[in-house]
């Protein structure tokens, strides 16, 4: 079975092109763009992998780890996606139990990789 | 205004009167520009963190066709494509140079120290630039740094300030020409590291000479120019060199290549 992705970012522009890569190179992939619809999918159909945007219009998006983690559904890895890499934005994602920070946007390339080493 | 105005009380509390009501009148002109300044600083961190979303979007599109994610393309189409990722990453760089500047005004820079060697950091910044230098012909060489001991510094910061002068060099050497990279000690106890990027470029005029670190200035400053940029690379290297208690300065005549020189302090860590 194909590896879940859930795509937590609330700019249709990107979220657009990520399902066209995540599709095309074999993932099944889902989109949530809110903190309330990404615990609502992420609850529904647990991801192997969320790639997180912070800044979401309903709230911070490390809510959804907080609240996926209560429902027993943490994906096995979370990815956030910041366009600040400052230290506190690094401490505070990986406190709050992200595997990794990745500035974006990565060339696809290495996101692709990023993913791939947290499946293996 | 005659001996007897001056001792004249009323005339006295008149013009004190005045002096009071101009210097209010400046300080509310200083508030006035602080805060069209910091709305300007505003304007600059929402519109570049908003051009970036879209940008991110075409750069992944043009990624996915240029892999051939979508089907193969042939040479013509992928050169077109490719046109796109890097016009579209060096629009990127640019605004993310803009957002640099924004967090650097409102001091939110801070310094992340490691001891690491700079020897080190110059010869990947230096490799970096290969391509590019090669592109045009010119050579990038490290003179001198064997010997140094570690700095102890902010490894990232003097990448990037390292990496920006390096930029420059190559942007304005005329092809065939030469880049060096020198390091030395300075100071009475060698308390200093010195680091030198040269270049047999075009060079500087002296009256230009502060000018190029001012925020948003370019020599050539006419749409024409042969090269464009934000015009911040340089003021953001030196507000880098100074968060490390460091100075940064040029030394170039027209016609005759330039040599930027900047200073970090050998500082050890604190125990």
């Amino acid at each position: 079975m194909p590896a879940r992705i859930l795509i937590v970012e609330d700019s249709t522009l990107v979220t657009d092109a990520f399902r066209i890569l995540f599709s095309e190179t074999g993932y099944d992939v889902d989109v949530a763009g809110t903190v309330a619809e990404a615990i609502e999918r992420g609850t529904a159909n647990t991801a192997d992998i969320m790639l997180l945007d912070l800044s979401l219009p309903d709230g911070n998006g490390l809510e959804v780890l907080e609240a996926l983690r209560e429902r027993g559904a943490s994906p096995r890895a979370t990815l956030a996606m910041t366009g600040r890499d400052d230290a506190k934005t690094l401490r505070t994602c990986l406190e709050a139990g992200c595997a990794e920070v990745l500035l974006k946007p990565l060339p696809i390339g290495d996101l692709l990789r990023h993913i791939q080493r947290h499946l293996s | 205004m005659s001996m007897s105005d001056r001792l004249d009380p009323a005339a006295l509390k008149k013009r004190v009167n005045a002096l009071e009501a101009q210097a209010k009148e400046a300080q509310s002109t200083i508030d006035e520009l602080k805060s069209r300044d910091s709305l300007k600083t505003q304007f600059l961190s929402n519109i570049s963190h908003d051009l970036r979303t879209p940008l991110a979007a075409i750069i992944t599109h043009a990624e996915i066709l240029r892999d051939g994610m979508l089907g193969e393309l042939n040479t013509k189409q992928r050169e077109s494509v490719r046109g796109i990722v890097n016009g579209g990453q060096q629009l990127l760089d640019m605004i993310d140079e803009i957002l640099t500047y924004v967090r650097s005004e409102g001091d939110q820079i801070k310094l992340a120290r490691t001891e690491f060697s700079i020897t080190e950091v110059v010869d990947q910044v230096r490799m970096l630039n290969q391509p590019l230098a090669a592109k045009k012909h010119l050579t990038i060489e490290r003179l001198s740094g064997d010997d140094l001991p570690p700095v102890y510094a902010d490894r990232d910061k003097l990448r990037h300030v390292l990496g920006n002068l390096i930029g420059n060099a190559i942007k304005f050497t005329q092809d065939g020409g030469r880049i060096w990279i020198a390091l030395s000690r300075r100071g009475r106890n060698g308390e200093e590291l010195l680091l030198e990027v040269g270049d047999t470029g075009r060079g500087i005029a002296r009256e230009h000479h502060e000018l190029v670190f001012r925020e948003f200035a370019q020599v050539d400053a006419s749409p024409s120019r042969p090269h464009h940029g934000t015009g911040l690379g340089l003021t953001i290297a030196r507000k880098l060199v100074e968060l490390h208690n460091g100075t940064i300065w040029v030394d170039s005549e027209l016609g005759k290549g330039s040599r930027f020189f900047f200073t970090v302090p050998l500082d050890t860590p604190r125990q």
